[in-house]
Formats: structure tokens, C-alpha cells, sequence
């Protein structure tokens, strides 16, 4: 492949790659398997690029690769027990509006999350991305009306998490 | 629900900085290997495929039969090459089609599904060469008995014993065998795919539930 499309992939990659740290946080345990994570869905996104039309954004097609890639094709387990220690070090609200008992908050709904199993976190993902059931529905290839009933049913097991 | 929002609100402005990635990081990255399943499929596949294409090929059956005194089988022993060199090209064939199908552009569950189809093809190509190798060995028995001079002296125990023993002992030892091959075989491939699909099939699953 040519050394320009490598170029135009690198700079792509980098400025979107906030998308696959959200996705290698979600779906591994400490920072080791994070960096690895991020490295097969960087090696995962290079053999898909040449495909790549520049239809959509760079981060709508991307979502797709690092998900199933996340999901499917890494072969480390994803299934993950929520770690204090590796989330512990993590501040989700930015110092100046930083609140102890919201961030805290936050913190416990994000352990939670992490409790699901690979499909609901990949529901939940798209959820919090902001995307609409359509696109839900067609990224993991299931139906709207079902993502619906699903993300409602996560929401419910969410919450008997947090208070059991 | 308040927290999961709260999270989206936090998550949205998320900018990871203890975990940014420089490009000369990233031009790193695409010259290392990757390690996913899809890669392990094809290598396992082709060596498999590999593996009992040599066997077949290599079983000259010819050269089984005349030591038999058994050359008049030996017309339908070509037809049943021909027909195998046929099946061994088209499983190939669909291996390689269902191979180039998957893609991490593909919905989630059309990935899955199409992983497992490649796997499956694979599958019944092992099954394939399985009952071919315990057909051959029945047959090869029969052929044997029929033909085989040195079988005359078990020929002749069987038909002067009154309780079957002889027969019974040459059929017990003859299933055994074609039941301890198989169940080898099925065993390590249980193991092989039960490490490499575990998570794959577990999530399938899970997709599959979603929809029902």
C-alpha cells in the first residue's frame, strides 16, 4: 500500500483515536491489554482502510471495525470484573467541575458497565456515543424494536447492580 | 436513568490523555502482526486441509488391493479417487469463498455468522476424511476376507464354530478401532475450537437472544 494512504491513515487514526480508547477501556482490564487491544484494532483498521470511501466520517466507520474487533476477533477474553485499582486512578470530571459525590457516581455506574457481558457493552457503548437505535440496530445487526427492549433490559440490570 | 446519563455527559468529554498515542506509535503498530481468531482460523484451516489432502492423496489404495489379490476392485477404487479429488476441490473452493467474505466493515452478527460458516466448512471437510478412513477400513476388511488367501484359516474357525466367538472378536476389534480413531479426532477438535470459539459463540449466542 502506498506511503500516502499510510499517511492519510496515521493522522485519521490519531485524531480519532479517543474512540478506541473508549472502546479498549471498556473491554479490558489493565493498561497492558489495553495497549494491546489498541493495537489490534489499529492493525484491524489499516486492512479495512483501502476500503474506506470517505462516505462516512472516519470515526462513524471506524466505530464498526474496533467494536467487532473488540467483540469478535480479539482472542483474549473481553469478560472483565470491574478493578478498582485500574479504575480507581481514572477522573472522569475535568478539574474545574470536579464534584466529589458526582464523580463518584459516575465511577460506580462505570464498574457497573463493566460487569455486562461483551454484547450489552457494545449497546451501551453506542449509547453513551449518542447514536440512535437505527444505527445501534445496524451495527450490531440486530432488530430496532429489539435494541430498544434490550438497552431497557440493560438499564434494569444496571440498576440492581448499583443497588442490589 | 440519572447515573447512566451523568456517565454519558463525563464520557462524551473524555479525552484520555494518559493513554494518547503519537503516530510514529501508530506507524509501529501496522507493521506488527496481528493475533485475531480470523488469522488463527485461516493458519489451522490450511493445515488441516493440508494435512488430510496428504493422507488421502497419499493412501494408495492401488497397491493395497493387488497385495489383497484383490485387481478387479481396482476400476471402482479409481472412480472413488476421482469422485474425492472432486469433493477435496470443491470444500476448497467454499473455504476460500466464505474466507474473503469476512469483514470487520460487516454488521456484528454478519461477522460472527460468517466466521462460523468458514469454520464449518472446514468441519464437515474433517468429517468428510473421517468417514472415508473408517469406510476404507471396513471395507478394506471385507475386501480382506473375501479375497485374501491368508484369511482362508480365519474363514474356516468361523464357519465350524457353533457360538460365533471368532466373528464376534474380529467385529468387536474392528468397531473398536473405527470408535477409538473417531473419538481422538473428535476430541482434540473439541478442545482446538472449544479454546479458539468459546468467546465467539458465547456472544453469538447472546446477539442470537437479543432477536428472538
Amino acid at each position: 500500500m502506498s506511503d500516502n494512504l499510510e499517511q492519510l491513515f496515521v493522522k485519521q487514526l490519531k485524531d480519532n483515536q479517543n474512540i478506541i480508547h473508549k472502546i479498549c477501556r471498556l473491554y479490558t482490564n489493565d493498561e497492558d491489554a489495553h495497549k494491546d487491544l489498541f493495537q489490534e484494532i489499529t492493525i484491524q483498521l489499516w486492512k479495512a482502510f483501502p476500503k474506506f470511501r470517505g462516505e462516512s466520517k472516519f470515526s462513524t466507520w471506524a466505530y464498526r471495525v474496533a467494536l467487532n474487533t473488540a467483540i469478535t476477533l480479539y482472542r483474549k477474553s473481553t469478560r472483565s470484573i470491574a478493578t478498582t485499582s485500574y479504575e480507581g486512578q481514572k477522573h472522569f470530571l475535568p478539574q474545574d467541575e470536579y464534584n466529589f459525590e458526582e464523580e463518584e457516581q459516575i465511577k460506580l455506574m462505570y464498574q457497573a458497565v463493566h460487569q455486562l457481558n461483551d454484547i450489552e457493552k457494545a449497546l451501551v457503548f453506542l449509547y453513551l456515543e449518542d447514536k440512535d437505535y437505527t444505527e445501534i440496530s445496524e451495527t450490531l445487526g440486530i432488530s430496532e424494536v429489539n435494541a430498544r427492549v434490550k438497552m431497557n433490559r440493560i438499564k434494569g440490570k444496571l440498576k440492581k447492580i448499583l443497588n442490589p | 436513568m440519572e447515573e447512566l446519563d451523568l456517565l454519558k455527559k463525563a464520557w462524551q468529554k473524555d479525552t484520555y490523555p494518559n493513554e494518547q498515542i503519537s503516530e510514529v506509535e501508530i506507524y509501529k503498530m501496522l507493521h506488527t502482526k496481528s493475533s485475531s481468531i480470523v488469522k488463527w482460523i485461516l493458519i489451522i484451516s490450511i493445515i488441516e486441509v493440508l494435512f488430510w489432502t496428504v493422507i488421502n492423496v497419499n493412501c494408495n489404495i492401488d497397491d493395497i488391493m493387488k497385495e489383497q489379490h484383490a485387481e478387479n476392485t481396482i476400476v471402482y477404487i479409481k472412480a472413488l479417487t476421482i469422485f474425492n479429488y472432486v469433493v477435496i476441490l470443491w470444500f476448497i473452493y467454499n473455504f476460500y469463498k466464505n474466507y474473503i467474505k469476512i469483514s470487520t466493515t460487516s454488521s456484528t452478527k454478519q461477522l460472527m455468522q460468517d466466521i462460523l460458516k468458514t469454520r464449518k466448512t472446514v468441519h464437515y471437510y474433517v468429517w468428510y476424511n473421517l468417514t472415508m478412513i473408517v469406510l476404507s477400513l471396513i471395507a478394506g476388511f471385507v475386501i480382506a476376507f473375501v479375497f485374501n488367501p491368508k484369511m482362508v484359516l480365519l474363514k474356516d474357525k468361523i464357519a465350524h464354530e457353533s457360538n460365533y466367538h471368532t466373528l464376534l472378536i474380529t467385529l468387536g476389534i474392528l468397531t473398536l478401532t473405527c470408535v477409538i480413531i473417531v473419538g481422538l479426532f473428535w476430541l482434540f477438535y473439541r478442545l482446538l475450537y472449544g479454546i479458539l470459539l468459546r468467546k465467539l459463540n458465547a456472544n453469538y449466542k447472546e446477539l442470537k437472544k437479543i432477536d428472538l
